[in-house]
């Protein structure tokens, strides 16, 4: 890493940058303007986000209180959680802990900077980490490993058992920089008793961990407070899901990540029930109309993701979908499995439901919702398994009436890598065109945006999709 | 002496397992030092490590598997396409890691284009990734329905007096791995590590009382031996990725090294303890099994794999450590960059290589590093005196 970087302060820089961001809510256009001319990199994320109006304010506003969170944690007697996209941040909420999750640094700093998390990415390599390990945790970890982001206090995890380089990144940033970890490992199954069963038990351990970390004890009408929001951000979610449904797709291109980010960043936190508040709106309005969510009004092709986006510098890959006609119908990262959602007809038992009567019942629901996080929930055991990906994929495609399907992700991914050639093999013979990226979704370097992008018009036209 | 070891270390079909076929008896391959092999012993049936050597190329691998995977699953799914474990009745996948536990779905897909590869008997063996009460309460209901599935699919019992002496013919094996252990480190050691390899690979294919037979032998040779060449060697550690490949050994023996001792998937990490003999025989075996934390597949537990390295090391009296990993093994390529780290506090020389499983395509850029790495030793070793 270069000597120089290690003068800014990781998580500092992101959360300066997003403040500002926020902050241009009560501009006038002149004003943004003026700022857009001096932040010319700036602009590229900032800019569409800001153009979803009321929803875009209020993302940035979520980025912004996020990053204030890490970086002011100790200030405010609270200790800082590193952990990952595939566990929900909830039970911090509940237990006053900060969470600090990387893959959601890792892409801010990707949209965000032209060379995105590259130096840190590297860095990370240079002190031993793998080059081979997955990108996603590895870009905003290196800047930890670095030392350049805000000292951590312990380590969750949830991935062991369902992905090996997720799992490591976590193991080794305790090994090297000698923090305490907590790791949940989930079985192969879902949806026997025993699956259920070792969830809780493990999600039990997990609490004890963190009342021992931060010596404070879980309070129930906390809990029983973060899962009430929970379940109502479900209730919306669920009917942003319905509109999806609709042909054409009433969500604007953007609007799938606003979902999943929301969820990962503020799962049972009002911050992200207000955005789901705003999508809805905007939604509900375009479906009234009859309306495309996308910005030329015409919806050429309904393509699902399988696994995750592409988070190319700025927000390329979404106005890339947006300019193409092309309605993204959500991803793997995108889907929570609550029992109210549309998604979850015929695969019942691989849902989760809330309930908050008791302290016992609320431990086994929060522990069910995290099991059926996204990756950890599908990807755990083979891929043709009951309520796994194969399972999932198809039933999605089905019922968001899907024209193709697409595979990212990163290098790093051993767990899908070793498999999605029979996935893609299973959807093509079962009428969806399939299209595997070798891109990485958080590293411009191993093949640049104009190149996937390329391929990526390569498929839709080839397939005659367009 | 040695022909028999090497028989069964160098040969995917063995001629032990020509043998136990003519018999009519079934064998059933597993892919992890996870899976109690006793329990398949006892069932009557030889359990068979299974192992990538003889593989020429990856083209069936490849087929299935992404580009960015394990060249080890990739060169079994090589030889089981190429039908070169017709042999097998059963096979067991365990969660070992995910490049490995993939090989459950990427066999069964080759099984629908190539016939008859898919032994009936299929078998995912869940194994945790800690030891908690309940993390083994789980193991051990795993390890009944293993059990169970074995009984019916085999048509057969496993008695509980037929698994106690299972454990038995283990633990005793595991006595005599460690006596080799003994000689392989002394002051005076009578056997190399191509040598020690050999045996080691042995006792995951070869039924176990025989090997504890052949074993017995070679010790009562052993102790009435001694191999001058070795004590002039340097003494090297290996650790990280599995190795079943004699070949690598050979490499880095040739290059002026003996290799001492070693941490390595196949190799005898997994033989230093014993199963309890007195408790209750599945309890017992699913204790011994998950308590296993060898392998950084057991999330959060760097801290006791050193402390276990540096015992062996130190036991073991190396001058250096040869931390290797396969390409895309970010468990072991990973812990390896900390270990060097914390090793080389201690002031043991360490070397990290990343290498691809299989034919040793790689023969020279390996010497080269292993020239390099003895000469870093010896100038240190100068240095100091």
């Amino acid at each position: 890493m270069r000597e120089e970087l290690k003068e800014y302060c990781f998580d500092w820089m992101l959360y300066s940058t997003m403040n500002i961001g926020k902050k241009l809510k009560n501009s006038t256009q002149n004003e943004i303007n003026t700022m857009y001319r001096y932040l010319p990199y700036f602009k590229g994320i900032i800019q569409p986000i800001l153009q979803e109006g009321e929803t875009g304010h209020l993302f940035l506003r979520m980025i912004s209180e996020y990053l204030e969170n890490i970086i002011y944690a100790h200030d405010r007697g609270k200790k800082r959680a590193m952990s990952t996209f595939c566990f929900s941040p909830a039970i911090f909420y509940a237990m006053d802990v900060v969470p600090v999750t990387l893959e959601l640094l890792t892409v801010l700093m990707t949209v965000n900077w032209r060379r995105g998390t590259s130096e840190y990415l590297d860095y990370a390599c240079e002190i031993g980490f793998t080059e081979t390990s997955c990108s996603s945790q590895r870009g905003s970890l290196g800047a930890y490993l670095a030392g350049v982001g805000q000292p951590i206090d312990f380590i969750v995890c949830d991935s062991p058992g369902v992905c090996d380089t997720n799992a490591n990144s976590f193991a080794f940033t305790s090994a090297y920089l000698d923090i305490p970890m907590y790791q949940i490992n989930y079985p192969p199954t879902l949806t026997d008793e025993r699956a259920a069963k070792y969830h809780t038990q493990d999600f039990k351990g997990l609490i004890a961990f963190i009342e021992k970390q931060t010596e404070n004890t879980l309070k129930e009408d906390k809990l029983q407070e973060v899962l009430e929001e929970l379940k109502i951000q479900d209730e919306m979610i669920m009917e942003l899901e319905e509109y999806q449904r609709l042909v054409p797709n009433p969500f604007p291109a953007i609007y799938n990540l606003f979902l999943y980010a929301g969820r990962f960043f503020f799962a049972g936190h009002t911050t992200f029930t207000a955005i789901l508040k705003a999508m809805l709106k905007k939604v509900e309005q375009n479906a009234s109309q009859k309306k495309s969510g996308l910005s030329k009004g015409d919806e050429k092709i309904r393509a699902l993701f399988c696994y995750i986006d592409h988070y190319t510098t700025h927000v390329r890959f979404w106005q890339w979908l947006d300019n193409k006609g092309i309605s993204h119908i959500g991803n793997i990262l995108s889907r929570f499995w609550s029992d109210n959602m549309p998604y979850v007809k015929g695969m019942e038992n691989s849902s989760y439901s809330i309930q908050t009567d008791s302290l016992e019942n609320m431990i086994h629901s929060i522990a069910q919702a995290n099991s059926r996080m996204p990756m950890v929930r599908s990807i755990r055991g083979p891929y043709d398994r009951p309520g796994m990906w194969l399972e999932e994929t198809l039933s999605l495609a089905k019922i968001y009436k899907a024209d193709c399907i697409i595979y990212n992700g990163t290098p790093g991914c051993r767990n899908t890598w070793g498999m999605v050639k029979l996935l893609a093999r299973d959807t093509e013979k079962m009428g969806f065109p399939t299209h595997i990226m070798y891109a990485d979704a958080f590293d411009d370097r191993v093949e640049s945006w104009e190149a996937t992008s390329d391929r990526l018009d390569e498929f839709f036209s080839v397939r005659g999709l367009y | 002496m040695m022909e028999i070891f090497y028989e069964a270390a160098t040969n995917i079909e063995n001629s032990f397992i020509k043998e136990w076929k003519q018999k009519g008896k079934p064998i059933v391959g597993y892919t992890c030092t996870y899976v109690p092999a006793e329990l398949i012993y006892a069932a009557g049936l030889l359990p068979y490590r299974l192992r990538g050597i003889e593989a020429q190329s990856a083209d069936i691998g490849d087929a299935y598997f992404g580009p960015y995977i394990c060249t080890l699953p990739k060169c079994i799914l090589q030889l089981v396409g190429e039908k070169k474990y017709h042999f097998l009745d059963g096979t067991i996948i365990t969660p070992g890691c995910d490049s490995i536990r993939r090989l459950d779905e990427c066999w069964r897909a080759a099984g629908r284009d190539i016939p008859s590869i898919v032994p009936d008997f299929f078998f995912h063996y869940a194994v945790p990734h800690k030891y908690t009460d309940y993390s083994l309460e789980f193991f051990i209901d795993e390890t009944h329905r293993l059990k169970s599935e074995l009984e019916k699919h085999f048509n057969l019992t496993i008695s509980e007096e037929k698994l106690r002496s299972a454990i038995k013919a283990y633990n005793t094996g595991r006595s005599l791995l460690q006596q080799l252990q003994q000689h392989r480190i002394s002051g005076n050691p009578s056997i190399n590590g191509v040598d020690s390899m050999a045996v080691n690979l042995s006792s995951t294919v070869m039924p176990r009382d025989l090997f504890n037979q052949e074993l017995s032998k070679l010790l009562d040779n052993l102790s009435q031996s001694r191999d001058n060449n070795l004590s002039s060697r340097k003494r090297l550690c290996i650790v990280g990725s599995a190795n079943d490949d004699i070949e690598l050994i050979r490499l880095i023996e040739q290059s002026g090294f003996f290799v001492v001792s070693d941490n390595v998937c196949y190799g005898p990490r997994q033989e230093n303890y014993y199963v309890n003999e007195k408790e209750d025989p599945i309890v017992a075996l699913s204790k011994y099994h998950l308590s296993y934390s060898a392998c950084p597949r057991m999330v959060g537990d760097y801290k006791n794999r050193f402390h276990q390295l540096l015992e062996l090391i130190q036991a073991s009296r190396v001058d250096g450590v040869l931390l290797q990993n396969i390409r895309f093994c970010d468990l072991h390529g990973s812990e390896n960059a900390v270990l060097e780290r914390d090793l080389e506090k201690f002031g043991i020389p360490c070397m990290r290589l990343e290498r691809e499983y299989g034919p040793l395509v790689e023969t020279g850029r390996i010497k080269m590093r292993l020239d390099a790495f003895i000469e870093r030793i010896k100038h240190t070793q100068k240095e100091q005196v």
